[in-house]
């Protein structure tokens, strides 16, 4: 089955309509949810730390984020005497456009109960309730997480200054780093639906064949923390680490270049919840309590999808309110000594239950073959970590 | 290519987003920048050092060994796809690789590539501060006069 789009494969003049009210819904719903979710996030970090938080503007402050937009927009823009000026232009927009990009592979609704293919009628057009199904699918959302670390490094390098330097430098390190490690756990989930389309892993996981015991649980968790280091979020935020490096990257950054990487940083939030989401707890799956059309379609779809995503966002606030900020060695060690290993070898296990079930080999005999080759290459690596740590150790004392 | 056309038409969309608040931020905001606002921040000091433009070497070689990661990455993606059509070759295949990877990481972390900061044990006893530095002898202290002896 080659999951895309009918909708777009019809051609003419309605499906360009409907293209253009999809993406026009995902990119107002986006905007919308960044002020909600920033609203949100602040208010609950204010509750865990035993403040009010933003209470002034509008009911119960929800229109704090609109408020302090204005501002922005309202304050002088510095550009910097020493900066690369073409650059430090086009760093915020290399960070902003693939924060809305990420968003349009993610299906949010359509009925996927029972080998269902999620496509729904808009006026009489079958489509797929997401902006786009493009058959490279969630490698769309890796190159945008990539482009992502161009908008950062290259601010931080045109910015001309000290602590934006230093800062970009850190986060592209870091998010390179977690990069493997999300590729590599983003394996087993592809392991499971054989296809790369965001589509047809949702409709793998329909009947509550969930990835995240599919795959058992520990690529979700590494999933889950490469992706929290990759949006550079508490306990990962070493690139904005303010007691060290003042603002991090946008150091030199005012007024609404300023909002721009804000605003994709919080959009990022949302959309690294919508495809963890996706990935592994089954998009838009849940029950429908037995009813069809308009109902099993949208409502409850929708609903199941915000819920995980609603979920997936307190979580990564409660990341930030409870967790103390890592040190950098601790960061690249968790990362290259611990998470990358793990998922690989997390992978080959996998592989070898799926192959071995294609020609009936003992699964027990295959658990027992892999668990042996994972604890030879974990003891192997924490070798070569204590090689590495008696080495240092001896050339500290030698200089 | 048709499944291209909405992203094509987000990509649009954000950067007239952005493109159009820029503009309106241009129109509203002032600008009379003094050079003490465009001067590079160093916290209010004034700058002593050119600015920065070398960075520590470890970082690219983070780059280096992101980079042997991530080719092997690239070739896993189309294995999980034909995975049930290469069998048992494929499996041994993939592991053969994957143990290859695993053995040159191996050898550049046994080497200290991937080590950060300094080593733990030398920390013990000398932590290189010189002892004629104290909080009277770093700070200077103003408008005390006077007061000193109270």
């Amino acid at each position: 089955m080659i999951a895309v789009d009918p909708l777009l494969e019809a051609g003419g003049w309605s499906s360009i309509w409907i293209t253009l009210l999809k993406v026009v819904v995902a990119f107002g719903l986006l905007l919308v949810s960044v002020i909600a979710m920033v609203w949100f996030e602040r208010k609950l970090h204010a509750d865990f730390s035993n403040r009010l938080g933003p209470r002034v503007a509008g009911p119960f402050g929800t229109l704090q984020t609109i408020a302090d937009g204005m501002k922005l927009i309202f304050k002088a823009d510095l550009l910097p005497s020493k900066a690369d000026k073409v650059v430090f232009r086009l760093a915020p927009f290399l960070s902003l456009v693939p924060a809305f990009l990420t968003f349009v592979v993610v299906p949010v609704g359509g009925d996927f109960t029972d080998g269902g293919s999620g496509v729904v009628k808009i006026a009489g057009n079958s489509t797929l309730l997401q902006v786009a199904d493009p058959q490279i699918g969630i490698l769309f959302v890796l190159a945008m997480s990539s482009v992502a670390v161009y908008g950062i490094m290259l601010a931080g390098w045109s910015s001309g200054s000290k602590y934006p330097l230093l800062g970009s430098v850190r986060a592209s390190a870091q998010m390179v780093s977690y990069e493997a490690a999300l590729g590599l756990s983003l394996l087993c989930v592809l392991l499971n639906s054989g296809n790369l389309s965001t589509n047809s892993i949702v409709a793998s996981q329909s009947n509550w064949n969930w990835n995240l015991w599919a795959t058992g649980i520990v690529p979700f968790v590494v999933f889950l923390l490469a992706a929290t280091a990759e949006m550079n979020r508490p306990p990962f935020d070493l690139v904005e680490a303010e007691q060290e490096l003042v603002g991090g990257f946008h150091t030199e950054y005012s007024s609404f270049r300023f909002a721009m990487f804000y605003l994709a940083e919080f959009m990022n939030v949302i959309t690294v919840s919508a495809v963890i989401a996706t990935l592994f707890l089954g998009g838009p799956i849940g029950p429908n309590f037995g009813t069809t059309g308009w109902l099993a379609q949208y409502v409850f779809p929708v609903l199941w999808f915000f819920l995980k995503v609603l979920g997936l966002m307190i979580m990564f606030v409660l990341f930030r309110t409870t967790l103390p900020r890592l040190r950098y060695d601790q960061l690249m060690d968790l990362g290259w000594k611990l998470m990358i290993p793990l998922s690989l070898g997390w992978f080959l296990l996998l592989v070898g239950f799926k192959i071995g079930d294609d020609r009936g080999w003992s699964p027990f005999a295959v658990g027992v073959v892999g668990l042996v080759g994972l604890a030879i290459g974990g003891g192997l690596l924490s070798i070569a970590i204590r090689t590495s740590q008696a080495r240092s150790a001896e050339h500290k004392v030698g200089a | 290519m048709s499944q291209y056309l909405p992203i094509l038409v987000m990509i649009v969309l954000a950067a007239l987003f952005g493109g159009i608040s820029l503009v309106m931020a241009k129109l509203l905001n002032p600008s009379r920048p003094t050079a003490a606002q465009t001067a590079p921040y160093e916290c209010g000091i004034v700058e002593q050092t050119e600015s920065p433009e070398r960075f520590p070497v470890r970082f690219y070689l983070v780059a280096m060994i992101f980079i042997v990661f991530d080719i092997e990455i690239i070739f896993l993606y189309p294995f999980t796809t034909v995975y049930g059509r290469l069998g048992t070759f494929g499996l041994l295949a993939v592991i053969e690789f994957a143990v290859a990877v695993f053995a040159s990481f191996l050898y550049l972390i046994a080497n200290g590539a991937l080590d950060w900061g300094p080593a733990k044990q030398s920390r013990k006893g000398d932590l290189g501060i010189d002892s004629a530095r104290t909080s009277t002898s770093t700070i200077r202290r103003v408008g005390l006069e006077g007061r000193e002896a109270a």
